[in-house]
């Protein structure tokens, strides 16, 4: 008679364990040879997308030629060759076998039909660990440097809360809350900042008049506006416009984080995820169930919103935000204000 | 062939505030086009550099621009209420006074609308309103409300004049020959035929009872801008009425104040006697009461509960750094002119008219604070790192020029109205004093249409919540294996077999860990499914003797539309030295019921507004502009009837 196996996983699984496989799943031809059948399981950060009637992200080769480097994290890789067989990232998470040929780099344009509808299938999420961020804003640097965020403009905001005199103050990690009844969308007179299906608020700085009404609505003061034209130039400038990275920006338009939508669809975490060195930053899939954080530890959704109490932050305005922040307990790191201060924290509002 | 002219002293004294002004208001008039040019200079540079010319920030988003814009609309009310509201009651004096009422209303909205423009950070998309307009946008409704506004006031200042016009017409040799044909074609060929002056009594009537609650959704809306908004100071009940309230308080304020300088400059004592503006100072002293029990009212809440975010909000008001316009507004803008007002020592002509003067610099400074000082105090604290954007908004010489010129414009516009138009009523004086119109008790008779707030509030209500479907899920039976995937054999490293088993039960996810064949014991297997970004640890368990390690298979974890979950299973630790892996797809795991992508619904946030919210905006617009066109046909009317 078998055991009841373990059925609770355990609250941090060992790091070693997903960094071996992280590693295994990076490099899968590296230990493993033979393989009769072609091997959908390296799930590679580099994507492509194929022109086969589907669009494919494909797996295991290098994207060749992404027209700004700053949204992938991957170099540019020999092209692929043609009648190779290759397995490649649908959209919608399938592994689909294609032939190598059909692979092409991914075209940036055409992915502007889907800016408005979204990742099929998607909700895209986002948890905070407000436990274990020590404000050092490197999300920041990372968001800054990947969407070309202008200096005294920040897409990821780090506060510090302070609830109550006698209470401690906490770092705040604060992207767009990505709402689901979001106030902002809703008076948009043109309709230029529009909510998706896969849970994404984007602006379409090509329909936007300028208004800011939308930023006199988010109750978050989560968007920036294009005040001065913009001082942009080089891969930033020369990038085609999608409404999924916010540049070439465009002067009087609004912008805001924009949850990386285009990334997020190759299988790539934000920049903001991927450079939070305290793994404080969860992002994911919530019709997946789960979020993965820095390091690719990926965590039951809603086992971790249960288990670690979640909230959202101001609830009671009824937005329905799509990014949950755990609360702090047991705190990592010293509290703002206490203990050494590394780098260029600032010290209360 | 006209009916000979028989001009009274009266109408030739109004006829010739028609002439060429003096030297020395040719003065002003060119002091005020040189405040304009500047202004125009102003924009233009605004344009080249962008908003970034403001003092506007992420945070102060919305500055003086704004200010100026609720200001302008405020003062529109003068027209309805003086017009209108008087016109219905019956009150004869408000005669003198209508026209030059109705005049600061078009005149007002019109710049009100050129502030909205030089707010825009992209005036070049403006067109954009029309092309990609969205209902449930409130710029939307204030943009219908300001248009429909603005051309029933243009009609409403239009239709009394007819008779003047014709008046001015019959006198047309003592005009230059543009005004002559100008006159001729704006009197419509009114003779004063009995048919004629029917239908203008019809036409009028129409036009004087729609304005009323045209003009309280102008301001309702306006406020709505701000109330629909979830932000401390501006989302309250009470702002709409607040907005209404205040415009009938300024607007009045504006009319005395035109009162008083037409009076002086176009020699009017005759006709805007002491009386006028005793009268006029009483219903501003009724409104600035009424004003001052909204504001208390509008703070007193908020002052009482201190609540967290009204606290910070209302510190920055009371002894903050809002407090100068604050108390300046309470004081010389309210408590100065109702106590100025009240007392009947002061309640002189001038007194009046410096009480006047006093309101509209108090209601300019109470937009600014209803603005400003809101945009100052967000939910959330600002950023320690952020370095842009100052802490307190103070408008640049840009915004100032610009402020400058728009009101410098208003004053110019006003001087060229009253130079082609006369700014007291030739005709409806005669009327008054020697005709009993039948309409009076028509007028009377005739109840103001329901305010069309209510109307809106009801839209608001049926609008009602956004319909996400909510996905739901159904289970999928369990089983359907195949094959793990082989792994290569090096140095004899553990091999794993990955399958679904079903034990007293349960479905389990079992890995059976061999090495040459042999099963390995006590090797911990780690069981994770492929998410997006990552691998979800589902259990570890420890081989048995027979090499066996299961967990329950996940029944509750999405899948794809198949129901398969890609699951690995690992071997990290343990006697294993080598890492092994295996992974296969199973089917089970649970799979949404709609795999065909979620329309977007209906809602207020949507692309698309919900159905009854358009289908009131188009009745409420469309009978609106139904009734301008049944009075144009009233005009054509006339017109054939000549």
């Amino acid at each position: 008679m078998r055991r009841a196996a373990q059925n609770e996983p355990q609250e941090r699984v060992d790091e070693a364990v997903y960094e071996e496989l992280a590693a295994l799943m990076r490099n899968p031809t590296g230990s493993q040879a033979g393989d009769e059948t072609p091997n959908c399981s390296g799930i590679s950060r580099r994507v492509f997308l194929a022109k086969s009637g589907l669009i494919l992200g494909a797996v295991a080769t290098g994207a060749a030629s992404l027209p700004a480097d700053e949204k992938g994290t991957s170099k540019a890789a020999p092209p692929s060759e043609p009648n190779q067989h290759q397995c490649a990232l649908a959209p919608d998470g399938k592994l689909v076998e294609t032939d190598g040929s059909k692979i092409v780099a991914p075209d940036r344009v055409a992915s502007q039909a889907n800016a408005r509808q979204g990742a099929p299938g998607r909700k895209w999420v986002m948890a905070v660990d407000l436990s274990a961020c020590d404000g050092c804003g490197h999300c920041i640097q990372a968001c800054s440097k990947m969407h070309g965020v202008p200096p005294n403009r920040q897409w990821i905001k780090v506060l510090v809360m302070k609830d109550a005199e006698l209470t401690a103050p906490y770092y705040f990690p604060q992207p767009c809350f990505q709402c689901d009844n979001p106030p902002c969308t809703k008076v948009c007179p043109v309709d230029a900042t529009y909510k998706r299906n896969d849970g994404v608020v984007l602006i379409d700085n090509d329909r936007c008049i300028g208004c800011r009404y939308c930023m006199a609505a988010c109750p978050y003061g989560a968007r920036s506006f294009n005040w001065g034209p913009p001082k942009e130039a080089g891969k930033m400038a020369a990038a085609p416009y999608s409404p999924e990275w916010g540049y070439p920006r465009r002067v009087g338009t609004v912008e805001k984080c924009d949850f990386c939508p285009d990334m997020a669809a190759r299988g790539v975490l934000p920049a903001c995820v991927e450079a939070c060195p305290m793994k404080a930053l969860y992002y994911g899939d919530q019709k997946e169930d789960a979020v993965t954080r820095n390091g690719g530890d990926t965590f039951k959704l809603s086992k971790l919103l249960r288990d670690r109490a979640a909230y959202r932050h101001l609830e009671e305005l009824g937005t329905e935000p799509r990014v949950y922040y755990l609360p702090v307990v047991n705190r990592a790191h010293p509290a703002p204000g206490e203990g050494a201060q590394p780098g260029q924290k600032g010290s209360g509002s | 062939m006209p009916p000979d002219p028989v001009i009274d002293s009266r109408e030739e004294e109004l006829m010739a505030t028609l002439g060429p002004l003096r030297r020395s208001s040719l003065w002003v008039l060119l002091a005020l086009l040189a405040i304009v040019g500047w202004g125009v200079y102003a924009y233009v540079y605004q344009l080249i550099h962008g908003l970034a010319a403001t003092a506007m920030t992420d945070y102060f988003s919305w500055g003086i621009y704004i200010v100026n814009f609720v200001f302008f609309i405020g003062i529109s009310m003068a027209g309805s209420v003086i017009s209108a509201v008087l016109r219905l009651t019956g009150a004869e004096w408000r005669r003198p006074i209508t026209r030059m009422a109705e005049g600061i209303t078009v005149l007002a909205l019109m710049m009100g609308g050129v502030m909205l423009l030089v707010d825009m950070g992209r005036p070049d998309r403006f067109l954009y309103l029309v092309r990609y307009g969205r209902a449930p946008s409130p710029i939307l409704w204030d943009l219908l409300c300001l248009l429909t506004y603005l051309g029933g006031s243009i009609l409403y200042l239009y239709l009394p004049m007819i008779p003047d016009l014709a008046i001015l017409r019959d006198n047309g040799h003592r005009f230059a020959r543009w005004r002559q044909r100008l006159y001729t074609v704006l009197a419509m060929g009114w003779r004063g035929a009995p048919a004629q002056k029917r239908r203008l009594h019809r036409a009028t009537l129409a036009m004087t009872i729609l304005i009323i609650p045209v003009a309280v959704s102008i301001h309702t809306v306006t406020a709505w801008l701000f109330g629909l908004t979830l932000r401390t100071g501006w989302h309250s009940t009470i702002i709409g009425p607040d907005f209404v309230v205040g415009a009938l308080y300024s607007g009045i304020a504006a009319v005395i104040t035109a009162m008083a300088v037409f009076t002086k400059v176009l020699r009017l004592e005759r006709f805007l006697t002491a009386d006028h503006f005793r009268k006029m100072g009483l219903l501003l002293l009724a409104a600035g009461v009424t004003y001052l029990y909204f504001v208390v009212n509008e703070y007193i809440g908020a002052a009482y509960l201190v609540r967290t975010h009204e606290r910070k909000l209302l510190e920055a008001l009371f002894m903050g750094p809002y407090m100068i316009p604050f108390w300046s507004m309470a004081m010389v803008g309210l408590v100065l002119p109702i106590v100025m007002l009240a007392l009947p020592w002061t309640r002189t002509r001038s007194g009046i008219v410096i009480a006047s003067i006093l309101v509209n610099l108090g209601m300019w400074l109470k937009r600014y604070i209803v603005v400003v000082p809101t945009l100052s105090s967000p939910f959330l604290p600002r950023p320690p790192m952020d370095s842009g954007g100052a802490l307190v908004y103070f408008p640049t010489w840009v915004e100032w020029s610009i402020s400058a010129a728009a009101f410098a414009a208003f004053v110019l516009l006003y001087i060229l109205f009253s130079k082609v138009f006369p700014v007291v009523s030739l005709w409806e004086r005669e009327e008054g004093e020697t005709l009993r119109p039948p309409a009076r008790a028509a007028a009377v008779r005739a109840a103001p249409l329901p305010a069309s707030a209510a109307v809106w509030m009801l839209i608001l209500a049926l609008a009602g919540g956004p319909g996400l479907a909510a996905p739901s899920f159904a289970g999928a039976a369990a089983s359907a294996d195949s094959p793990a995937g082989e792994e290569g054999v090096a140095v004899s490293p553990p091999h794993i077999v990955l399958e679904t088993t079903v034990e007293e039960g349960q479905t389990l996810l079992l890995a059976t860990v061999t090495r040459d064949k042999r099963p390995v014991e006590s090797a911990r297997v780690s069981f994770l499914v492929k998410r997006t970004f990552g691998l979800l640890k589902l259990g570890e368990d420890t081989t048995l003797n027979d090499g066996t390690a299961a967990v329950p298979f996940p029944l509750d974890l999405p899948a794809d539309k198949q129901g398969r979950l890609h699951i690995v299973a690992a071997i990290m630790s343990g006697p294993a030295t080598t890492v092994a892996r295996a992974e296969a797809d199973f089917s089970g795991g649970h799979i949404a019921v709609s795999s065909t992508p979620e329309p977007v619904p209906r809602a207020l946030w949507a692309q698309h507004a919900p159905i009854p919210l358009v289908v009131g905006l188009f009745v409420i617009v469309g009978g609106v502009w139904g009734t301008y066109g049944f009075v144009i046909y009233q005009l054509a009317c006339i017109r054939k009837e000549r």
